[in-house]
């Protein structure tokens, strides 16, 4: 009868452990990260071999062996792989809406118009000062859009070089947590609840850290993650409980390189998703917009400059540089302040010849300059609406990946209700197995 | 498939804020009846309405310069008329001074009529316009017209002022050179003359007396040039004022038909917008409603 007893105390134990684990799952149907954890209950079988009593074997009640982790490696790779497409397709998205504003913004393509506007009305009116005062307005306006729009493309920059550091940042700290994982997974006792907390936690930097960079990651027996940056071909970030470091570096022509520093050495990190990809693709998109504005804003400058010289002035002299540019092509002032000094006139024409303006209309057209600011708007904006498009698709594939992911390791409160209705009645039945053995065993002793 | 409790509720968030987003988007369209507020959202109507925006602005700095130059083309009518009528007069008392019933006396009254005709041409050349400068004035600047002293005129500068642009391509002569309207008349020795010199030279043979014969021919030769010259200039500003009266007309035109592209490429077409906010926040509100009740169910509820 004392096998009854122990049996009976067996259920107890096991269930009251079993109820506890549907417990957690319920207080952590809401956590991010967490998996669904099941008591692994089993059968205590009696050691063979031993024969007891009257020789029949029986059970010698049940166990809980340990907690398993509901997880599919395999799901949780592909909400990875999908979350490092759509990070890079976002952070891109994110810095060619910034492209936008700041090239549009100063409306320089308006500014231009302007100028060019205004020098047709000094063609109307050669000898008025109201006209000339006026284009040198448009000219500084010019000036002003062009230098603003530098500007902004030289904050951007600013901007996305504290982005790469912090993500780089964030980068190495989640480095050196997941090597701390690691070393407590390599300690915990496997199938115990702490074995289970740490692999949550493991997958949850796991997340983290793929929606900064594409990573590979490989995972030993015992449940520790080797992680390499990139492809399966890329440098190892963590391996055990060693971590590298990130380290982020800008070249001369804007373009941005990140390399991995372990005490193997430096290597070259190219990653091909996540945040830092699209960092990279935005250094790049802010480089090619800044190189364009150059261009016009170099051929213009020029052209007013030169179409200036070859005109004469109200006082018959000829005229001079309109623009002063500084350091950069984009840094432009205007250097003429004399509205009298504005070259409307050809050589020879005198105070009402306007001739030498029509040069404005030719460099106009030869130069179009408005043109070529609206395609350098409409090329980054087509790209920007381009990568919305994709990054739509991107986000519903990581949604699917998810939902494969949560459908394995996702809590249910409707399962786990039925759970702890079964874990409880199971925990009654095993009190009432402890109070029936009672029960048999007074019947015994109440023989007298 | 089993659908975590933690994912159901993330799901609904993600499809009720996408719903309000939509319905954001729709009402800000409708706010500010622009159907596009950044490039990327339509690239191919940004290019066309970028387009559109600079005609716009080239045509608006084209229409002062019409306006400016119908302006002047206007004045230069009214003074030329002016001056077509006092030649006309000349010519009349040319022809009357040729009388021979006409004694000595008789012609120096008509030669001080003369003086008084060729006075008030000397100020319709110097006429001024709206901008206060010389109506007939020269590329060069200054003065129309310069009298000396002596009562002689003569041109001030050289060359024609430049044409007004107003419209692609297009420019329109606004005014002439006094020289154009007075001068290059043949002489009758060779050589050119102007109005000035033909009233002065017939005022001094009025003045002198005697036989007159010669100069009162020379003169009414001198001003029927004059007349001929003066009605071609008239002509053609009269041809001018009509050319800007069609460029200023299809101007108006091409802004009609860019209004109506920009309005079909930029503006928000209020009443299917409204029809589409009406369906998203049906939607919207279906999706909060079966949200909230499928979030009420749970087995725990029916655990006592």
């Amino acid at each position: 009868m004392s096998d009854l007893l122990g049996i009976g105390a067996s259920g107890v134990r096991a269930y009251q452990s079993a109820l506890t684990t549907v417990s957690e799952n319920i207080a952590n149907a809401a956590t991010p990260g967490y998996a669904k954890r099941t008591a692994d209950v089993r059968e205590i079988a009696p050691a063979l071999g031993i024969h007891s009593g009257g020789g029949i074997q029986t059970g010698q009640g049940v166990t809980v062996a340990g907690v398993t982790r509901s997880a599919d490696a395999l799901r949780a790779a592909d909400v990875r792989t999908s979350s490092a497409d759509l990070a890079r397709s976002e952070t891109g998205i994110a810095w060619l809406d910034r492209i936008e504003t700041a090239l549009t913004g100063n409306q320089l393509g308006d500014r231009l118009t302007g100028f060019f506007n205004a020098a047709k009305n000094v063609a109307a009116d050669p000898s008025a000062t109201v006209p000339r005062s006026a284009l040198l307005e448009q000219a500084s306006a010019v000036a002003g859009s062009f230098t603003a729009t530098g500007k902004a493309l030289d904050a951007l920059d600013a901007n996305l070089d504290a982005t790469a550091g912090s993500a780089v940042t964030t980068l190495n700290s989640l480095g050196l947590a997941l090597a701390k994982v690691n070393d407590g997974i390599g300690r915990a006792q496997p199938g115990s609840n702490g074995a289970a907390q740490l692999a949550d936690q493991r997958d949850a930097i796991l997340d983290q850290i793929s929606a900064i960079s594409d990573v590979s990651v490989s995972t030993d027996a015992a449940g520790r993650a080797t992680v390499k940056l990139g492809n399966a071909g890329g440098p190892v970030l963590v391996t055990g409980n060693t971590t590298g470091t990130v380290t982020f570096a800008r070249g001369n022509d804007g373009t941005v390189a990140f390399a991995l520093q372990t005490p193997l050495g430096v290597s070259t990190v190219t990653p091909g998703g996540g945040a830092l990809a699209g960092i990279v693709d935005g250094a790049a998109r802010i480089a090619d917009a800044r190189t364009s504005l150059e261009t016009i804003a170099t051929a213009f400058t020029d052209g007013v400059n030169t179409v200036q010289a070859q005109g004469r002035n109200l006082d018959g002299n000829p005229g001079a540089a309109l623009f002063a540019v500084g350091s950069n092509p984009t840094d432009i002032t205007v250097s003429l302040t004399d509205p009298r000094g504005v070259a409307a006139a050809a050589v020879g024409g005198g105070p009402r010849d306007a001739s030498n303006l029509k040069n404005f209309d030719t460099l106009r057209s030869s130069g179009a300059f408005e043109a070529k600011t609206t395609a350098l708007i409409s090329g980054n904006a087509a790209t920007l609406n381009g990568r919305k498009q994709i990054a739509e698709a991107q986000s519903a594939i990581r949604d699917n990946a998810v939902a494969a992911r949560d459908a394995v390791s996702g809590v249910n409160l409707d399962s786990e209700a039925v759970d702890l209705l079964r874990f409880q009645q199971a925990y009654s039945a095993s009190s009432r197995v402890i109070q029936v053995a009672r029960d048999t065993l007074q019947s015994i002793l109440d023989i007298r | 498939m089993q659908i975590g409790t933690n994912q159901f509720y993330n799901k609904n968030a993600t499809q009720l804020g996408k719903l309000a987003t939509q319905a954001d988007t729709l009402n800000t369209q409708i706010a500010t009846g622009k159907k596009i507020s950044a490039p990327s959202q339509d690239v191919v109507a940004y290019n066309r309405l970028s387009a559109i925006k600079q005609t716009n602005a080239d045509s608006k700095a084209y229409a002062s310069n019409v306006s400016l130059a119908q302006s002047l083309l206007q004045q230069s009518d009214t003074t030329l008329n002016s001056i077509g009528n006092q030649l006309q007069r000349a010519a009349e008392l040319t022809t009357q001074a040729a009388n021979g019933t006409l004694n000595d006396a008789n012609r120096k009254t008509i030669a001080i009529e003369l003086q008084s005709i060729r006075d008030d041409l000397v100020s319709l050349a110097g006429t001024t316009d709206a901008r206060g400068q010389p109506l007939f004035g020269t590329a060069s600047g200054g003065a129309a017209v310069v009298q000396a002293s002596d009562g002689t005129v003569s041109f001030g500068g050289t060359g024609e002022i430049s044409a007004i642009p107003v419209a692609d391509g297009t420019e329109i002569q606004a005014t002439d050179s006094a020289q154009r309207v007075f001068g290059n008349l043949p002489a009758s020795g060779g050589g050119t003359t102007d109005v000035f010199a033909v009233l002065s030279s017939l005022i001094s043979a009025l003045n002198a007396g005697g036989n007159v014969s010669a100069a009162t021919g020379s003169a009414a030769t001198g001003l029927k040039a004059a007349l001929t010259q003066v009605s071609n200039v008239q002509g053609s500003v009269g041809a001018r004022a009509a050319r800007l009266d069609i460029v200023a007309s299809q101007a108006t035109d091409a802004a009609a038909a860019r209004e109506t592209d920009r309005v079909g490429l930029e503006d928000t077409d209020i009443s299917t917008a409204i029809t589409e906010l009406q369906k998203t926040m049906t939607v919207l509100q279906a999706t909060q409603a079966s949200f909230t009740k499928l979030g009420q169910l749970s087995l725990f509820d029916y655990l006592r």
